[in-house]
C-alpha cells in the first residue's frame, strides 16, 4: 500500500500529534451535553491477532492499538500503554472494516404520490434532482446498519436512489452516533441513473428519453455556468456543474446500460463509476475499454427449478448460462485488469454475501482482490482511502474480529468496531454446547443430549438405562448462563425439573442450582462425555457438495448470451459463389449461371466463370467456393421500417415533440429478432422511433451484426434520420389522455409550424453568437443548446431526413405543404396507405414511399388501405419500399414483396427491389447497398430457390462479407446449444439437491414492438 | 396487370353495387369445370381433371376424359388449379370491422364464463373484410367469440350470404375455453418481473372455477328437464351429448396436458386443441385421446427465445410425423384482414416438411373434419357441396394465388371487393 502521508520515520512525530487530533475529532460534537462530559480517551489494544492490514498482507501475532475513533498503531512490536483496554485475540483474525459503496441506507426514495408540484428553483423535470444532498437527508436506520455491521461493514456511501440525476451521496460511518458525527464526508459522490424514480412527470417514459433528459440537463448546466444563471435560477443546474468533480456513480444496470452510461461520460469528458448488475462479463472488453471502474453485486442469480422438463422449457439458455457464469463476473473483470468494488445491494440479507463470495472465489477470483473490492477499492473510489480500507495508523478505527479468514466457510464474525465503537455480532467466547452429557441431579444421573445448531441447540433428556426414550427439554443459553427444564414424570420425578447454571471449560462442564417438582432446591452438574457435531458435519457435507458443484468447469461466454450466440464471431470472407442466379438489381437484371466474388467486405466481381487468378493477380490465394447451382443470390434485404433491437421503449410519446431522443442510444444487440431477421435475409434495418408524437425521436440505421457490440451496429457514414408521425396515433385517438395537444389533424399541422419556426429562430440565435468576435463572445451568455431544436435545425439544413408515419391523403398533403413552406424535405412517407391517392403530389415532393403489402382495417384511418397501393405507386414512378414494422413480418419480407405481384401485377424484379435497392435509395445508402454490383458492400443472401416464391429459404446471409447466418451451421449450433443446456441442467439439479436456493421458471417472451407500443409502464 | 381486364368488367358492375358485392343466387344451371389440375383435398389430384356440379352438389370429380354426362355450362380451366374452398377455423370474421373503432367490435362479451353467447347472432355477413378474404379462396369460416375463460359458442358460416341466418353452415358447433396459462409474464414489457406466488394462486383458482362450472354443467345436462333454465349451463349441454365440440385454446405443453385430462374427466365427448404450439411435445396423449389440433398462425415467431427460427413453420410436419390430425388457424393480431393469407401458411408448411397435398388438406378436408362439416365440405367429392374455386396458379403461394372463379354451394360468387374497386378507381384516375 502506498502511504502518501506517513512514513516510518515520521511515525513518532505523528504519534505525538495524534492525541490532540483525536480529541479534536471527538470534540466536533458541538451540542450541549447533559451531565458530565465523557472525557476519557481510553486506548484499546487488540493483541496476538492475525492482522490483515491490507488486501493480501497479514501480520501474525500482531497488535492494533486504537484511541477514540482512530487507529494509533499497528504492528508486531507495539508497546501497550498503561490503562489500555486489552483484548487478547489469540487465534483470531483482525480485518479492516468493509466499505459498502452503493447504498440507500437512511436515505429513502421520495414517495411517488408525495412529490409535490414544482416548488423552489428546481429543474423543470423532476427526475433531475441534482441538488439533492444525502448528507441533508441521512437518518440512522439501525436495523439495516446492524445487518451490514454484522457482516463487517463499517462505512457506507449512501445516496438517495431516486431520479436520473440523484444528487450527492455521503460517506457514513456505521457507528450509530448522531448523523453529524457519522457522516464523515458530506459530498462523497454525485449520482446518476436511467430511472426517473418517483418523478411524477410523464417525461421520460423510455430509456432513450432518460438518456436525452440527462444529456440536456448537462448541457443546460454548462449554459447555466456560462451565464445562464443571470437569466434564471436553478439549484439543480448549479449543483450539476459544481458536483462534476466528485466521484460520479452511475447506477447503470445491465452491461449494455453500462456502455450507454459510458457514452454519456465520453460526450461530456467525464468518467463514471458504473454500477453493473452482474453481467459485465457479457460485454467485458467493451466496458473495460471505457476505462470505467465498476461496482458489481455480491448477489448472484438463484438456481432455476428445472426438475419438471415442462418448467425447464421456459428457462432460456441465456438464463442458464448467466446463472453459471455470473459468479465468474468479478474474476473475469479482475483478469482483464478492470477495477471493481462489491456492493451488497440486491442481497436479501447481507449475510448471503459470504457464500456468494466463496462461489466467486471458486470461479477464479483471487481472495486478496475480493477483500480489496470490499475495502481499499471502494475507499479509493470515494477518495477516503486515507481514512478507511486498511488497518494503518491514522485511519478510522474500523475493524472486524473474526474466527477464521473472512472467506472461509466456517468463519464467524465476532465483532465489528466502527469508528472505535464496539458492536458484538457473535460473542467471541461462546462455546458449542452440543454433545452428550452425564447430567448429575443430586443422586440421579440422567443423560442429556444437545443437538441442533450451536445457535439454536435442541436438548433432550433420558434415564441412564440403555433403552429408555428421550424426553424433550427446553434449553436456553445466554452468554455463559444456561437454563434447562424438562418434564421429569418419565424420569422418576413427580413433575417438572428446572435448572439454572453456568457453562465452564469450553462447554465441557455445566453446573448450578436446580429446583425439583416439589420445590426442593439442589445442586447439579453436567459433564460432557462426547462432543456432538453431527449438525456441523451435515452442514459441512452440504457445503462440500455445493463447493464441488461450484468448482465444476463453466461454459464459455457466448456472443450474445443465448441459444444462437457464438464464441467465434464471423470474419470477413473471401469467397466465390459459383453458378448462381444473381438478382443484380442493376442494369443487367437477373443473371443466370453467374459467379460472384466477395473480398474485404465488398463485392469484387460479378460475371460468368470468374477466374481467381485474374481477380487476385498478385497473390496465390486459394479462394473458397460456394456451389450455388440452382440457388439464387441477392443483395441483403433492407427493412425501411423496423422496431427490432431496441431496448426499453420504442416511443418517447410523452411530448408532442421528442426529436432529442435517439434510437441509436438504445440499440439492443442481443435481441433475438436480429437473428430471426438474418434468417430471413435481412442485413440492414432502419430502427424507427414509434409513432406516438408528431415529431418523434431520431432513427438509427444499423446492419445486423449479430453477436457484436452495440457500438458495431450503426452504419458508419449514414445520414441522420428522424421519425415523424401523423393521424390517429399522434392525436391519441385510441389511447391515453385526451388533453395532450394535438387531438386533431388540425392541431398536428400547427405543431409542425410551431416547431420549425422555433427551430429557425434558434438557428439564427446560434449563428449570431457564433459570428461574434472572441471578446464579444466572452461578454455574452451563449444561447442554450437545445437538443430537440438541434435535430430540427439539421432537418432544415438537409442533414437529417424524415421518415413520416402516415395514412390518409389529407395528412400526407398537409405535411408536404408544411415542408414546402418551411423549407425542408420529407424524405419518406412510411405506411402511406393512401399514397395511391396522391401519387402525383408525392412525386412532385420527390418523396420516397414505404408501405405494407396488405394490412388494413385495424384502425379507422386504414379504411381505404389497399394491397394494390405499392403497385399503383410504383406504376406512377415513385420509389416504393415494402417494410415490416413487425419482427415476424421482418423475416418474411420476401413474401411480402411477392404480394405486390399478386396485388397489382408488379414485375418480379421490381417487386424484389422494393425490399432491397429501393429502401437503400430511400435511406441514401444505395451507393453502398441494395444491389449485387462490384464495389458494393458484400451484403448478400443466398436462397435455395426464387426468393419471391413461397419455397424460398435463406441458406446464408452475409454482411460486409462476414457470414452471420448459415442454415447448415445453424444445425450444429442447435446441437451445441442443446448440449450446453443439458450440461447446465444437470448442474442445476445437483445444486438444488445440495441445497442451493431455487426459483421457479418463468416465461421470457421476446419483446415485439410496433409503432404504437407505448410507454415504459404497463 | 394480368387480371386488370377482368377487373374492369367487375368494376363497372361495382359502380352500381352498394357496400359489397351482392351474394349470388342459387345454382340453376349445371356446371362442368374441366381441364385443370384438380386438388381433391384428401391428397389426390387429377391432372387434366374435371369437376361437375348441379344444384349446388358435386356429381363428378375425376379425369376430364371420364366425364359422362352433359352440363349446361362448361368452363375451360386449362392451366388452372381447382381447389375445394379453403376453411378458416377459429376466426372473428364478421364480429369486428375496425379494431380501433369500439362500436364495430363484437368479439368479446364481459364476464368469465359465458358459453351462452353465440357468435352467429352478431355475425355481420356484410363485413367489407369478408370479400377480400374470400377472394383468396377462403369460402368457409368458423366464427368464434374471443376472450374470457369460456368465450362463448362458435358457428360455421359460408362467406357469401345476404344475412347471418343465410350464412349458417353449422350453427353453434362448439364452445371455446381459454385454458389458464401456466407461465404468466410479470412486470412490464421492458423490465420483466418475477412469477409471483399470487399468480400461482390465481391460476389455481381459475382452474378450480372451471372445474366447478363444468361439474355443475354436467349435472345440469344429466337432468332432462331442469326446473329453471340456466342459460350458461344450458349452453354447455351439447358438450356432454356430443352435439358440440369443446375447443380448448392452449399453447403450452402443460396447459394442453391439463386440458386434455380435464375434458376426459368431465366426459366431454369431443375436444379440439386450438393454438397447440407445444402439441407435438404431448403428441402421445393427444393421439391416445383422439384430440385434433387447430394450429396457431404459422407465420409467427418462436414463442421461446431458444427455439429454432423455423419451429413455427415446422409445427405441421411435427404433428404429421406424430400422427395428430390438425388444421391451420390464423387467430391473433390482424386476424380478420390477415386471414386472406391462410393458404400461404399452408404453403409455408409445405416447404418445411409437409407434402403440399398434406398442406392443402390442413386448410380443406382436415379443417372440415375437425369442425365436423366434412360430410358436406372440405373436399371435391361427389355428393359434397360444390364449394370450390379456380386459381390461375398455385394458391398456396402468394405470388401465384389468383382466384378467377369461386363457387359456394354451386353459386358462382362475385370476386369483387372494396379494395379492388379502389384500385380500379385510381387506375382510372391516373389513366386520365
Amino acid at each position: 500500500m502506498r502511504q502518501p502521508f506517513f512514513t516510518v520515520q515520521l511515525r513518532s512525530f505523528f504519534l505525538a500529534l495524534l492525541g490532540a487530533w483525536a480529541l479534536t475529532l471527538s470534540a466536533q460534537q458541538n451540542a450541549p451535553v447533559n451531565g458530565p462530559h465523557d472525557r476519557a480517551e481510553v486506548l484499546v489494544a487488540f493483541t496476538h491477532a492475525i492482522v490483515h492490514t491490507s488486501p493480501g498482507v497479514a501480520l501474525t501475532d500482531a497488535t492494533v492499538l486504537i484511541k477514540g475513533d482512530r487507529i494509533v498503531e499497528v504492528g508486531k512490536r507495539v508497546r501497550i500503554p498503561m490503562g489500555a483496554e486489552v483484548h487478547d485475540l489469540t487465534g483470531l483474525h483482525l480485518w479492516p472494516g468493509l466499505v459498502e459503496p452503493f447504498s440507500d441506507l437512511g436515505v429513502p426514495a421520495r414517495e411517488r404520490d408525495k412529490v409535490k408540484e414544482a416548488s423552489g428553483a428546481n429543474y423543470w423535470n423532476r427526475a433531475i434532482t441534482a441538488s439533492t444532498q444525502a448528507s441533508e437527508l441521512y437518518a440512522a436506520d439501525e436495523k439495516r446498519a446492524k445487518a451490514l455491521r454484522d457482516q463487517g461493514f463499517t462505512t457506507v456511501v449512501v445516496q438517495r436512489m431516486d431520479g436520473i440525476a440523484r444528487g450527492t451521496g455521503c460517506a457514513v460511518s456505521l457507528s450509530g452516533r448522531e448523523p453529524a458525527q457519522d457522516i464523515f464526508l458530506p459530498h462523497a459522490s454525485a449520482n446518476f441513473s436511467f430511472s426517473k424514480g418517483s418523478s411524477p412527470d410523464d417525461y421520460p417514459n423510455s430509456l432513450m428519453g432518460a438518456i436525452a433528459v440527462l444529456r440536456q440537463a448537462m448541457y443546460d448546466a454548462q449554459w447555466y455556468a456560462a451565464g445562464g444563471n443571470k437569466e434564471q435560477s436553478d439549484v439543480d443546474l448549479a449543483a450539476l456543474t459544481q458536483r462534476l468533480d466528485l466521484p460520479l456513480v452511475f447506477d447503470a444496470g445491465s452491461a449494455e446500460n453500462c456502455l450507454r452510461a459510458a457514452r454519456i461520460a465520453k460526450e461530456f469528458g467525464l468518467q463514471f463509476i458504473l454500477r453493473n448488475t452482474g453481467d459485465a462479463y457479457t460485454r467485458l472488453a467493451d466496458i473495460l475499454a471505457t476505462g470505467s471502474p465498476l461496482i458489481v453485486p455480491l448477489a448472484l442469480p438463484d438456481a432455476y427449478d428445472v426438475e419438471d422438463p415442462f418448467d425447464a422449457m421456459e428457462v432460456t439458455l441465456g438464463q442458464l448460462k448467466d446463472w453459471e457464469l455470473a459468479p465468474s463476473n468479478p474474476a473475469r473483470i479482475a483478469e482483464a485488469n478492470g477495477v471493481f468494488a462489491f456492493t451488497t445491494q440486491g442481497l436479501k440479507d447481507p449475510a448471503e454475501m459470504w457464500p456468494s463470495l466463496r462461489r466467486m472465489v471458486r470461479n477464479g477470483l483471487d481472495s486478496a482482490t475480493a477483500i480489496a473490492a470490499l475495502t481499499t477499492v471502494p475507499a479509493s473510489f470515494f477518495r477516503v482511502a486515507d481514512q478507511v480500507g486498511t488497518l494503518e495508523a491514522g485511519k478510522r478505527a474500523d475493524l472486524i474480529i473474526t474466527s477464521k479468514h473472512l472467506l472461509s466457510a466456517d468463519n464467524v464474525i465476532h465483532e465489528t468496531w466502527s469508528s472505535g465503537k464496539r458492536f458484538v455480532a457473535k460473542p467471541r467466547h461462546v462455546e458449542d454446547p452440543r454433545g452428550t452429557f452425564d447430567l448429575n441431579l443430586r443422586s440421579t444421573i440422567l443423560k442429556l443430549r444437545v443437538q441442533g445448531t450451536s445457535e439454536k441447540p435442541v436438548a433432550s433428556v433420558r434415564s441412564a438405562g440403555a433403552d429408555t426414550t428421550w424426553v424433550k427439554a427446553v434449553l436456553k443459553i445466554e452468554g455463559p448462563v444456561v437454563t434447562l427444564w424438562f418434564d421429569g414424570a418419565k424420569l422418576g420425578y413427580a413433575g417438572p425439573v428446572r435448572l439454572n447454571g453456568v457453562i465452564h471449560d469450553r462447554g465441557a462442564i455445566w453446573d448450578g442450582q436446580g429446583q425439583g417438582p416439589t420445590g426442593e432446591w439442589f445442586a447439579w452438574s453436567a459433564i460432557r462425555q462426547r462432543g456432538d457435531n453431527r449438525g456441523n458435519r451435515e452442514e459441512k457435507r452440504a457445503l462440500a457438495a455445493l463447493d464441488s458443484i461450484w468448482s465444476l468447469p463453466a461454459g464459455e461466454v457466448w456472443y450474445p448470451m443465448n441459444a444462437f450466440g457464438t464464441t467465434q464471431l464471423p470474419d470477413t470472407e473471401t469467397v466465390v459463389f459459383r453458378n448462381a442466379t444473381v438478382w443484380t438489381n442493376g442494369p443487367q437484371g437477373v443473371l443466370r449461371n453467374t459467379d460472384v466474388c466477395i473480398s474485404k467486405g465488398r463485392i469484387l466481381a460479378v460475371g460468368p466463370k470468374l477466374s481467381i487468378a485474374e481477380l487476385f493477380p498478385r497473390s496465390k490465394i486459394t479462394v473458397p467456393e460456394i456451389d450455388a447451382t440452382g440457388m439464387h443470390l441477392t443483395s441483403g434485404l433492407i427493412d425501411e421500417h423496423s422496431h427490432i433491437a431496441i431496448a426499453r421503449g420504442v416511443n418517447e410519446g410523452t411530448q408532442a415533440i421528442t426529436s432529442e431522443v435517439r434510437i441509436s442510444d438504445v440499440i439492443a444487440p442481443d435481441d433475438i429478432n436480429i437473428h430471426n431477421a438474418l434468417a430471413g435475409g435481412v442485413t440492414a434495418v432502419q430502427q424507427l422511433h414509434g409513432s406516438a408524437n408528431p415529431i418523434g425521436g431520431q432513427s438509427s440505421l444499423i446492419k445486423l451484426r449479430w453477436g457484436r457490440s452495440s457500438d458495431d451496429f450503426p452504419i458508419q457514414g449514414a445520414q441522420g434520420t428522424i421519425k415523424f408521425a401523423l393521424g390517429e396515433n399522434v392525436k391519441r385517438s385510441n389511447w391515453g389522455a385526451r388533453d395532450r395537444f394535438p387531438q386533431t389533424r388540425m392541431g398536428v399541422e400547427q405543431v409542425y409550424y410551431d416547431a420549425f419556426h422555433r427551430a429557425k429562430d434558434y438557428a439564427t440565435e446560434q449563428g449570431r453568437y457564433a459570428s461574434l468576435k472572441p471578446k464579444e463572445k466572452a461578454a455574452t451568455t451563449p444561447p442554450r443548446r437545445d437538443l430537440e431544436l438541434d435535430a430540427l435545425v439539421e432537418i432544415l439544413g438537409g442533414t437529417r431526413s424524415i421518415t413520416c408515419h402516415s395514412y390518409v391523403q389529407s395528412e400526407i398533403l398537409m405535411l408536404m405543404h408544411v415542408a414546402d413552406s418551411m423549407g425542408f424535405q420529407v424524405n419518406t412517407f412510411t405506411h402511406v396507405l393512401e399514397g395511391y391517392k396522391v401519387t402525383r403530389e408525392l412525386k412532385r415532393h420527390d418523396a420516397n414511399v414505404s408501405t405494407f403489402s396488405d394490412w388494413w382495417a385495424y384502425k379507422f384511418e386504414v379504411n381505404d388501405a389497399i394491397p394494390y397501393n405499392a403497385a399503383i405507386m410504383h406504376e406512377q414512378g415513385l420509389n416504393v419500399c415494402i417494410n415490416s414494422d413487425d419482427a415476424e413480418m421482418g423475416r418474411r419480407l420476401n413474401q411480402e414483396a411477392a404480394k405486390t405481384i399478386k396485388y397489382g401485377g408488379v414485375a418480379p424484379e421490381d417487386a424484389w427491389k422494393m425490399i432491397t435497392l429501393n429502401p437503400a435509395k430511400a435511406l441514401h445508402l444505395d451507393s453502398r447497398m441494395g444491389s449485387v454490383e462490384p464495389g458494393k458492400d458484400a451484403d448478400l443472401v443466398l436462397w435455395n430457390d426464387d426468393p419471391l416464391s413461397i419455397r424460398a429459404k435463406v441458406m446464408m446471409t452475409f454482411i460486409d462479407g462476414a457470414r452471420y447466418y448459415d442454415r447448415r451451421r445453424e444445425l450444429d449450433q442447435r446441437m451445441i446449444a442443446e448440449a450446453e443446456r443439458a450440461r447446465i441442467t444437470a448442474k442445476l439439479l445437483a445444486a438444488k439437491q445440495a441445497g442451493a436456493a431455487v426459483r421457479k421458471a418463468q416465461r421470457q417472451e421476446p419483446e415485439q414492438w410496433h409503432c404504437e407500443t407505448i410507454g415504459e409502464h404497463p | 396487370m394480368r387480371s386488370l381486364a377482368l377487373l374492369v368488367g367487375i368494376g363497372l358492375a361495382a359502380c352500381l353495387a352498394a357496400q359489397r358485392p351482392s351474394p349470388a343466387p342459387a345454382q340453376t344451371r349445371s356446371i362442368l369445370v374441366k381441364g385443370g389440375l384438380v386438388h381433391v383435398g384428401d391428397g389426390r389430384t387429377f391432372v387434366d381433371g374435371a369437376v361437375g356440379f348441379r344444384n349446388g352438389i358435386i356429381d363428378f370429380v375425376g379425369y376430364e376424359y371420364a366425364v359422362k354426362t352433359v352440363y349446361d355450362t362448361v368452363i375451360d380451366a386449362k392451366g388452372q388449379h381447382i381447389y375445394p374452398g379453403f376453411i378458416l377455423p377459429d376466426a372473428t370474421l364478421g364480429l369486428v370491422e375496425i379494431d380501433a373503432v369500439r362500436a364495430s367490435v363484437d368479439a368479446q362479451e364481459t364476464g368469465r364464463m359465458e358459453p351462452e353467447v353465440r357468435a352467429l347472432s352478431a355475425y355481420n355477413a356484410d363485413s367489407r373484410i369478408i370479400p377480400t378474404v374470400r377472394n383468396n379462396g377462403i369460402l368457409l369460416a368458423q366464427v368464434t367469440p374471443r376472450g374470457n375463460t369460456l368465450s362463448g359458442t362458435s358457428g360455421i358460416v359460408q362467406l357469401d350470404a345476404w344475412t347471418n341466418d343465410d350464412a349458417v353452415v353449422h350453427a353453434d358447433d362448439g364452445i371455446h375455453l381459454n385454458w389458464p396459462v401456466a407461465f404468466a409474464r410479470t412486470g412490464w414489457w421492458a423490465e420483466r418481473g418475477t412469477t409471483e406466488k399470487e399468480e400461482h394462486a390465481e391460476r389455481k383458482k381459475a382452474l378450480t372455477d372451471i372445474r366447478s362450472f363444468f361439474l355443475r354443467a354436467k349435472a345440469y345436462a344429466a337432468s332432462p328437464a331442469p326446473e329453471k333454465v340456466d342459460l350458461r349451463l344450458d349452453a354447455m349441454r351439447g358438450l356432454f351429448m356430443g352435439e358440440k365440440t369443446l375447443f380448448v385454446h392452449a399453447d403450452g405443453a402443460r396447459e394442453i396436458q391439463e386440458a386434455v385430462l380435464f375434458a376426459r374427466e368431465m366426459d366431454v365427448r369431443r375436444m379440439v386443441i386450438v393454438g397447440g404450439y407445444d402439441a407435438w411435445r404431448v403428441a402421445d396423449l393427444l393421439r391416445d385421446k383422439k384430440v385434433d389440433v387447430i394450429l396457431q398462425r404459422l407465420h409467427s415467431l418462436p414463442q421461446r427465445e431458444d427455439e429454432d427460427v423455423d419451429l413455427p413453420y415446422r409445427l405441421p410436419a411435427l404433428l404429421k410425423e406424430r400422427g395428430i390430425r390438425f388444421c391451420l388457424g390464423y387467430s391473433g393480431s390482424m386476424e380478420r384482414m390477415g386471414a386472406r393469407n391462410l393458404s400461404f401458411l399452408a404453403g409455408t408448411a409445405s416447404v418445411y416438411g409437409l407434402s403440399s397435398q398434406d398442406a392443402l388438406r390442413a386448410i380443406t378436408l382436415d379443417a372440415a373434419a375437425i369442425l365436423g362439416i366434412d360430410d358436406r365440405y372440405g373436399s371435391l367429392e361427389a355428393g359434397k357441396s360444390a364449394t370450390l374455386f379456380l386459381s390461375t396458379g398455385d394458391a398456396l403461394d402468394m405470388r401465384s394465388n389468383n382466384v378467377v372463379r369461386a363457387y359456394i354451394d354451386g353459386r358462382g360468387i362475385s370476386l369483387d371487393d372494396r379494395q379492388k374497386r379502389l384500385w380500379q378507381q385510381y387506375e382510372e384516375r391516373y389513366r386520365r
